[in-house]
């Protein structure tokens, strides 16, 4: 069994073969900054007590001597230098510079709108079909022309995002209507999607990051008096809950309620049952969010996020192919 | 024929109220009333992030007592709406940065100290100084009639991103038409103060005899001069996009709601908003803080009777930090698809700026050593002010950098990393002028006790607010987000969100003792006069509150401006108007 | 003036800057005027660049009128030499003269205006339809048309909310005669069906007319607030004049600084946006 994780406080979990570097320049970062700040902080509060104003001490004219700070500043200066130079340039590079090679890579077009995330994969030929603009409606959100050829096994998922694991994923990332961004914190991806423009962004996910598995070591146990709706609003429970009848008040894989009031509701009804922790897991661990505002849903703008072994990626194509059948015409 | 007007001219009519008071051409009612102005708007814009708090605390919830109040755009059955809460984000930013803050640093600690810390009679255009404030006032009425529009105020981040700004409601049109307004204030503000600093100094007072806050000011006009006209031209395009049907930010092809918008010509790029936008936006932050580290120098001179440290190096640096801000403005954009060779020049110009922000700082912290502190109240922001500017500046590093952007674009963490800089930064350093200035502006001192009551809750409030929103970034939480807790690695940081808007309600409290204080002690505060603070530069010499004209002598300088603690001197301090 | 303290330097130069206020002032206004053009010169060379294929004209003078940005070329240049004329000889005591050469500025920036006025009004008539389907004008299969609505055409609306104009049931079109030819083609009868979008030559054209739009408007608004102060100085200038010759010189000075700016902003919009 592997060791749990969850969303908390610092980081998310990290997912992503790129993720480390990152996170690692964040770690030095942040001991840098530490440095700095208790550094002068000491000095600082060194000079408000020892200096303070009292009988008998007078300030001093001269200014003290400056060469410690001199150096203490080129150092932070080549400091800094190192960090753009060894750290963040090569991570930047990698990032935008290094495709993966076409025939290697998975590739699935994200179209972004107000307020959903559209996936649009080639399907098994390995081709996109053509798309245009006027033949947008709700039903074909990216407008494929379903009579070409090449359209005829592509595969258009809202708000769900299908990936295999330990594969290069190559997104064509664009949009509709307004700049939304493409963000995927466990895998520290960002990319904003700017209408006119297909930008192109790359990752690979962690070959034991299956979506399923993340979802079992994400089981926590809460308290029930931590336990508030806001925080579990997206998990399911892991058993079933009965009360002193033996009725089932949440069952296995059920949530808490739609609403706050619903599930404060629930939460008393279980603490009255004698209930004093539950065991949750998130429904969906991996979410893809918009980053950048894009209109009054913005919060809302989410998909789900399922990662496969290449056995259940080549299940889920094959539940989702379309078949066109030359004879209906 | 020339000669009669150069005579000094004291023996002018009384001039009748709405003349002295309204509309006034000497610089000090100019201050009064922009500072007014400015801490009006600045409470209003706290009031909406105060309302804002709640629906972040408690989603979905409808807000207590004034919920009903707000209407069914803003807030339908009390609830915050998800357009309302959009409307409320982006005018508390614009009020803040453009309502309150500038006009606060510059139009109204600037118009007052300035001219008095120069010796001179008043600004070099007082009509002209006139007209600045009575432009900005219109421009934020307009910002602020924009609530009442049908559609609401305009709700597309004060950044106003293309296209999304382009398809907005009538709000936004009237965020544009304000912004040309308040440009324009600035502009002939900021000719005003160079001409001001350059031109008429007293005689004796060389460039490098000037209080930093001088300084300061200088580059904050320089910035606001040259960075200012890009956003104007922007705002400009961005009204034909909205009004006369161009495409200078539309790209071809777009499909809002279904619909495509087959009307346009098409062809424009929302990156060039950007570019425009963040071109003014970036020296503006330096326009937020540099009159700020401006006045922190003055009080920390005064209250610690010495030098400050590194004269010549805060100088060099401020005017350093003035060139830098030009050219780093687009590490706001290093999501947009930014390849490598602008992302590495923007980077490294971002690293290099730093660079003149942390001298500042160690100066002013090394103008401590071998002091003898005077922990008075407008010390006791001074001095907070330094660290609290040290964390905004440190967390602007991993910001700074492409990689750590990756995970830190767009959360909390870029909140957190400004407002510490902005809020228990240059809000204290106001805070702390208010405090230092009053007895020169009114001729009584403000509270001390009360004060140390501001200052210390305040203090304690403000981080309360910030510092959760640096963890909250850190675990992805993103900005502009309604509802913190609809994504899933939000929902788990929830509680953080309650602590930052309770302590956010509970600042607003630590505030009571200020207004209190502030408007008792113009009339009950202890009279004072000329110099209570024993300080040495200009202003000082004038009498508090100085007449028309400032100075009942023209002042000559002697000496530089903080000759405090001269070695030899029956007392710590020499003021500079004083022969050696 | 009134309850005024006495500026200094006000007139006399500062050792520092060689200037005094008014024109230190003017130049540094200068500066922020150069930052505003100079934004929208940049905005418009990266449209420009970025413009899909075939969105821009080759030449602006496909569209736009070239012999009369010509003539306001020379009418704008000309008002520039009568501006400094009118402070030289206010410099030299000659009151009268200098308002003379002051309304003469005034009357050819105007006429600058006036010029304007009848480039703009053109583009307004003026039309282009963009059809899904090709048709064939003058033995050219063509997908997009540029003329005049014919006579009994039936009045096109604009509907603001959706800022351009409604597709119409259809369209009576005059077509444009072919580069070169004097021969109209015969009137077209445009199906709205057709019709993919039309519309005048207005900025909602293309990136390239709202360009010139925007940069010529801003321009002339420029002009027209140059032209205001100067009518102001035009009105009362005399007895001023009379009273305060050097100060009065001085301002016209100024004045003139700022006129120049805009006559020089002028001579990067003309071969920029028409020759280009």
């Amino acid at each position: 069994m592997q060791a749990p994780m969850h969303y908390g406080r610092w980081l998310p979990p990290l997912l992503s073969e790129h993720g480390s570097q990152i996170d690692h320049l964040i770690d030095v970062l942040h001991v840098f900054m530490g440095v700095l700040f208790v550094g002068w902080g000491i000095f600082f509060l060194y000079c408000l007590t020892k200096y303070r104003q009292r009988p008998g001490h007078t300030a001093r004219y001269e200014p003290v001597k400056g060469t410690v700070s001199k150096y203490a500043e080129i150092g932070v200066g080549a400091f800094e230098a190192f960090l753009l130079v060894g750290l963040s340039m090569p991570v930047w590079s990698a990032y935008k510079n290094d495709p993966p090679a076409p025939a290697e890579r998975f590739e699935v077009r994200v179209v972004a709108e107000q307020f959903q995330w559209n996936f649009h994969y080639p399907g098994k030929d390995g081709k996109f079909g053509p798309t245009r603009a006027d033949l947008i409606s709700a039903s074909n959100p990216v407008g494929l022309v379903e009579t070409d050829p090449a359209a005829s096994d592509d595969i258009v998922s809202v708000n769900e995002f299908h990936l295999p694991v330990g594969r290069d994923i190559y997104v064509r990332l664009t949009t509709k209507d307004v700049i939304h961004s493409f963000a995927i914190p466990t895998m520290r991806v960002k990319q904003d999607a700017i209408p006119g423009m297909e930008i192109p962004i790359w990752f690979k996910v962690k070959e034991d990051a299956k979506s399923e598995a993340i979802r079992e070591r994400m089981t926590q146990v809460f308290p029930m008096r931590k336990a508030n709706w806001y925080r579990l609003r997206h998990h399911i429970a892991t058993q079933d809950y009965k009360d002193k009848d033996g009725q089932v008040l949440l069952a296995r894989g059920q949530d808490l309620g739609a609403t706050y009031e619903a599930g404060q509701e629930l939460l008393e009804k279980l603490e009255k049952a004698g209930v004093t922790e539950l065991s949750m897991q998130p429904r969906n661990p991996l979410e893809v969010i918009c980053a950048q505002l894009c209109g009054n849903s913005h919060f809302k703008m989410k998909a789900q996020m399922v990662t496969h072994d290449d056995a259940g990626f080549a299940a889920w194509v094959e539940e989702k192919s379309k078949v066109i059948e030359f004879d209906d015409f | 024929m020339s000669k009669h007007d150069t005579h000094a001219d004291h023996h002018h009519e009384e001039l009748p109220f709405w003349r002295k008071y309204i509309f006034s051409v000497d610089h000090k009612v100019i201050g009064v009333q922009y500072t007014i102005t400015a801490l009006v708007f600045l409470m209003f814009g706290f009031a909406l992030m105060m309302i804002m708090r709640w629906q972040l605390a408690y989603p979905g919830q409808p807000i207590p007592f004034i919920g009903k109040y707000l209407g069914d755009t803003i807030a339908l059955d009390g609830i915050l709406s998800g357009d309302g809460y959009n409307a409320f984000g982006a005018m508390h930013g614009t009020i803040m940065v453009f309502l309150a803050i500038v006009p606060l640093g510059v139009g109204g600690f600037g118009n007052y100290v300035l001219p008095l810390q120069i010796g001179a009679p008043d600004m070099a255009f007082p009509r002209l100084n006139m007209a600045s404030y009575w432009i900005y006032l219109p421009g934020g009425i307009i910002m602020l009639a924009s609530f009442f529009m049908p559609g609401g105020a305009a709700n597309s981040g004060w950044t106003s991103y293309a296209p999304l700004s382009v398809i907005a409601t009538t709000g936004q049109t009237m965020w544009l038409l304000g912004m040309v307004f308040l440009i324009t204030s600035s502009l002939l503000g900021s000719v005003n103060f160079i001409v001001t600093a350059v031109q008429l100094r007293a005689k004796g007072l060389s460039f490098f005899r000037l209080p930093f806050f001088v300084w300061a000011q200088l580059v904050t006009s320089f910035l606001l001069l040259l960075a200012f006209p890009p956003l104007e031209a922007a705002a400009v395009l961005q009204l034909m996009d909205r009004v006369a049907g161009t495409s200078f930010f539309m790209p071809t092809g777009l499909v809002v709601s279904g619909v495509e918008q087959a009307h346009l010509s098409g062809g424009g790029s929302p990156l060039l908003w950007q570019h425009l936008f963040w071109f003014l936006a970036h020296p503006e932050v330096y326009v937020l803080i540099l009159p700020a580290l401006g006045i922190i120098s003055e009080i920390i001179a005064t209250n610690t009777r010495k030098p400050l440290w590194g004269y010549k190096s805060l100088v060099y640096s401020a005017i350093f930090l003035g060139f830098m801000s030009f050219i780093v403005w687009a590490h706001h954009m290093f999501m947009t698809g930014m390849g490598t060779t602008l992302s590495t020049f923007f980077q490294a110009t971002t690293m290099i700026i730093s660079v003149p922000s942390v001298i500042i700082l160690t100066c002013l912290i090394i103008s401590l050593y071998g002091a003898s502190i005077r922990f008075t109240v407008p010390m006791l922001f001074a001095l907070s002010f330094l660290p609290m500017f040290a964390i905004g500046g440190l967390t602007g590093l991993p910001l700074g950098l492409t990689a750590s952007d990756i995970h830190l674009h767009d959360t909390y963490y870029v909140i957190g990393h400004f407002h510490y800089v902005v809020a228990p930064g240059t809000i204290f350093a106001v805070f702390a002028g208010i405090y230092h200035w009053f007895p020169k502006v009114t001729g009584r001192m403000m509270n001390s006790t009360l004060g140390r009551l501001h200052w210390f809750f305040s203090f304690i409030f403000i981080n309360g607010v910030f510092m959760p929103m640096l963890f909250q970034g850190m675990a992805g939480i993103l900005r502009r987000q309604y509802d913190q807790s609809e994504q899933l690695h939000g929902a788990s940081a929830q509680g953080l969100s309650v602590m930052v808007s309770w302590s956010a309600w509970l600042l607003f409290v630590a505030q009571i003792p200020f207004i209190i204080n502030f408007f008792w002690s113009i009339w009950k505060g202890q009279k004072v006069g000329a110099n209570p603070w024993e300080a040495t530069t200009l202003e000082w010499a004038a009498p508090s509150p100085p007449p028309h004209g400032n100075f009942d002598t023209v002042p000559v300088v002697y000496c530089g401006p903080y000759e405090y603690s001269v070695p030899g001197k029956k007392t710590d301090f020499c003021p500079q108007h004083v022969v050696a | 003036m009134s309850a005024a303290v006495a500026i200094p330097h006000d007139m006399e130069p500062h050792p520092v800057t060689g200037m005094y206020n008014g024109k230190f002032g003017l130049w540094l206004f200068l500066a922020s005027e150069v930052m505003l053009f100079g934004a929208l010169f940049s905005s418009y060379v990266l449209l420009r660049m970025g413009a899909p294929e075939g969105t821009w004209p080759k030449h602006g003078a496909e569209i736009l009128n070239v012999p009369l940005a010509t003539f306001n070329t020379v009418v704008l240049i000309t008002s520039s030499v009568t501006m400094v004329m009118a402070w030289a000889a206010l410099k030299m005591n000659n009151i009268a003269r200098g308002q003379l050469f002051l309304t003469v500025t005034f009357l050819l920036a105007g006429a600058f205006l006036v010029v304007k006025y009848f480039e703009y009004s053109e583009k307004f008539n003026h039309f282009e339809v963009w059809l899904k389907e090709p048709m064939v004008v003058d033995g050219n299969s063509v997908s997009s048309i540029r003329g005049h609505l014919a006579k009994d055409c039936p009045p096109l609306t604009k509907e603001t909310h959706i800022r351009a104009f409604a597709i119409p049931e259809f369209i009576l079109l005059d077509p444009d005669a072919p580069a070169g030819s004097k021969e109209h083609p015969p009137t077209l009868r445009i199906d709205g069906g057709n019709i993919r979008r039309i519309s005048d030559f207005g900025p909602a054209h293309s990136t390239f007319l709202a360009t010139y739009f925007t940069l010529t408007g801003l321009h002339g608004l420029h002009i027209i607030g140059g032209m205001v102060v100067i009518l102001y100085f035009m009105l009362t200038g005399s007895r001023f004049a009379q009273k305060r010759p050097d100060k009065y010189a001085d301002r016209i000075e100024c004045t003139g600084l700022y006129w120049h700016f805009v006559d020089l902003v002028w001579i990067f919009l003309f071969p920029v946006l028409y020759l280009l």
